[in-house]
């Protein structure tokens, strides 16, 4: 019998044998690696070494380099981050901005994890990002829904999405599993409804055909329509998530907190609620991974989101040879929010799972 | 032009009877007034020298440019011009909901527009033409030299139509490569994929323009195609029509009588016959047929400019594409472009 190896020793056998075990994986191994390799220094090459940084250069400039042109960035960063929103008044969307990620950050601290903290951290949170945006008092200019843009945009959809569509969710799984079959029935049909439809056509339905339908005083501005719109599909998607962390739950759960007198909306809340969203966390992030994504749907009606407003960026006479620079630029800002988005949810499911070890 | 299946589908899906209640009702004139703004179209992303957007956010183009003249015509003041962003697709349920008030927007007048949408369209302010461009080192000089070789062009819009009925008329057997995103297909011409590029002259123009070396691309003599751009309203709202038609007059007329910005304000207080004293309000008469101010053409041409002013702005020599004026030239300069009579 060999002495027990030290970890480290034991982790550099299993390296060996995980990649290096046969001839058909070291093989493998070194095909990746060089692969891998060459893509690095391809894209060190392109984004740094090779790279025009000069805030002032112009596309001769850029065009003497083979890297990318990051002059680009310095000349319209204001465009891509926020649009056409009026120029002066930019600084309204950056804080704006701000407010939504302090905002959100703080819900996501088990500290605020109470009703109250919640409601009173959103309430506010909305509040000021609506007065910023909106303007109209407090001596702030009034600028027009259809101008805002760029990354306020593309946040207020995403946040108001969850904001609306979570809730509705809860409400609708909650619908379906009820025990009086017309409204499980009627629910599941709802929901079962929404998600036949692609959500494009839900976005058109919601700005171009509602208000031909609604009387005049639903109309309400396009933006809050499909922010409806937006929620409404989300929550279908979320309700079916829910249903599952529900059938997940032991059924001797709820008959349990039944048997101790426990009414109904007690024994959801404090029982049945909590261990299904633990069950169902997974997919409800991914869920929200996919909602921040599909908020660049958007474009299709009319706003010019995030990247809507890349786009509109280099397509200008100066800068029509740089979109890839744009669009890198573009998708750092995306990876950036979905990838906090994604650890976050692997920290809450390893803080959840913690009562879940002994098992 | 930019007609991709997705805009028929679209336009075709909403041009429902339900939308045609909606059209031609009420006075466009008063809503507009009333609502203290123009409201045109814009895009989403940009249609380089037609409607793009500045390093400050703030719209430029022809059609922007032309947003704003009608605006100044009605207000006196370019910045009640409220351009909203739309894409292709919207441009005809936004016109019908109201949401616009017209649509300036690269769009060519055709029979379907006018006699099943409900449209009306005012006299063409630009003459776009589908054409070819080639790489030079390949001595191409028309489409019949490029027999047997390659044709880049963008995916299911009607460029795609022209260009194959047009090589089929002339038996010319090449080979097609449409691709969906205009990025893709500049790339592929430019990297040499194909030998010749099929586009909207525009487009083409700034594309070559802004190729690595101008020099190495010609433009082959076909001309696959016309679109005349016009104005587009509602159907049923005469005047409004007449604003249009009367606002590009206006722009034309300036530059056939050499009225510009700059001198707009020397030549109203010394008109030097009565038509121009009468178009520049100098004398009364010019704005009350419209429900104008009598002003209106000198504000629109002292705060805007006149066509050619506009047109260098954004197209021409000051803007990046140095586009000449070619067909879209006044007629005393070889164009096909004019003004109606001011009388």
């Amino acid at each position: 019998m060999t002495a027990i190896p030290l970890a480290r020793q034991g982790r550099l056998r299993r390296l060996r044998k995980d990649f290096f075990g046969s001839t058909a994986s070291t093989m493998m191994t070194l095909a990746s690696v060089a692969v891998i390799l060459a893509l690095l220094r391809w894209v060190l090459n392109w984004a740094v070494l090779n790279a025009t940084f000069s805030a002032s250069a112009t596309q001769a400039v850029c065009a003497e380099r083979s890297g990318a042109c990051w002059a680009v960035i310095a000349a319209r960063w204001r465009v891509i981050l926020f649009g056409i929103y009026p120029y002066e008044e930019q600084w309204r969307s950056a804080l704006a901005c701000a407010v939504v990620v302090v905002v959100i950050v703080l819900s996501c601290l088990p500290r605020f994890w109470s009703f109250g903290r919640l409601a009173l951290t959103w309430g506010f949170g909305a509040a000021i990002f609506y007065i910023l945006m909106r303007g109209g008092v407090l001596g702030l200019v009034r600028v027009n829904e259809q101008q805002w843009g760029g990354l306020p945009l593309t946040l207020f959809i995403f946040v108001a999405t969850g904001v609306i569509g979570m809730p509705l969710a809860i409400v609708l799984a909650l619908m379906r599993r009820s025990e009086l079959p017309v409204v499980a029935r009627v629910t599941g049909w709802i929901i079962d409804t929404i998600r036949s439809l692609p959500l494009l056509s839900i976005l058109f339905t919601c700005a171009i055909v509602l208000p031909f339908m609604l009387p005049g005083f639903l109309v309400g501005e396009k933006l809050y329509r499909v922010v409806f719109g937006i929620a409404l599909f989300f929550a279908a998607y979320q309700a079916e998530i829910i249903r599952g962390g529900f059938q997940g739950v032991p059924r001797g759960q709820e008959e349990a907190a039944k048997a101790l007198g426990l009414p109904y909306w007690p024994r959801m809340a404090r029982i049945v609620l909590p261990q299904a969203f633990r069950l169902a966390l997974p997919a409800t992030i991914n869920q929200f991974v996919i909602a921040f994504m599909e908020t660049s749907l958007v474009v299709v009606v009319g706003f010019v989101e995030l990247l809507a407003a890349g786009n509109t960026a280099y397509h200008t006479g100066e800068w029509k040879f740089a979109y890839i620079e744009v669009y890198a630029f573009v998708a750092a800002i995306y990876f950036a929010f979905v990838f906090g988005l994604s650890r976050y949810g692997a920290y809450l499911e390893a803080r959840m799972s913690a009562g879940q070890r002994k098992e | 032009m930019k007609l991709s299946i997705k805009t028929a589908l679209v336009a075709g899906a909403l041009s429902l009877p339900a939308l045609a209640a909606h059209a031609g009702v009420g006075d466009t004139l008063k809503e507009v007034q009333g609502r203290g703004q123009l409201n045109c179209p814009g895009d989403i992303g940009a249609f380089l020298g037609f409607a793009e957007v500045d390093d400050k956010g703030v719209w430029k183009g022809l059609d922007i440019e032309l947003c704003r003249a009608m605006a100044t015509a009605i207000f006196g003041d370019p910045a009640k011009a409220n351009i909203v962003p739309i894409d292709w697709a919207q441009r005809w349920p936004a016109l019908q909901s109201g949401d616009i008030d017209i649509v300036i927007k690269a769009s060519g007048g055709t029979l379907s527009r006018d006699a099943e949408l409900g449209l009306q369209f005012s006299m063409s302010y630009y003459l776009g033409t589908t054409k070819v461009i080639g790489h030079k080192a390949l001595g191409l000089t028309s489409l019949k030299d490029a027999e047997g070789g390659s044709i880049c062009l963008p995916a299911s819009t009607t460029i795609e139509r022209q260009v194959s009925s047009y090589l089929s008329a002339k038996g010319i057997d090449m080979e097609i490569v449409a691709l969906e995103k205009n990025e893709e297909v500049e790339a592929a011409y430019f990297s040499g994929r194909c030998d010749t590029f099929a586009q909207w002259g525009p487009v083409l123009a700034v594309a070559a323009s802004q190729a690595e070396n101008p020099d190495d691309h010609v433009f082959l003599s076909d001309v696959l195609a016309l679109e005349p751009e016009v104005m587009i309203v509602r159907q049923g709202d005469d005047n409004w029509v007449d604003i249009a038609n009367w606002t590009l007059t206006a722009l034309l007329f300036a530059e056939q009588e050499g009225i510009t910005s700059a001198n707009v304000a020397e030549v109203k207080a010394n008109p030097p016959n009565a038509d121009i004293g009468k178009f520049l309000g100098a004398n009364p008469g010019m704005g009350k047929p419209l429900g104008l101010a009598d002003d209106w053409a000198f504000n629109v041409i002292s705060k805007v400019g006149n066509y050619s002013e506009i047109f260098e702005r954004s197209l021409g020599q000051q803007s990046p594409y140095k586009m000449p004026r070619d067909m879209t030239a006044l007629w005393k300069d070889g164009g096909v472009l004019f003004p109606l009579v001011v009388d």
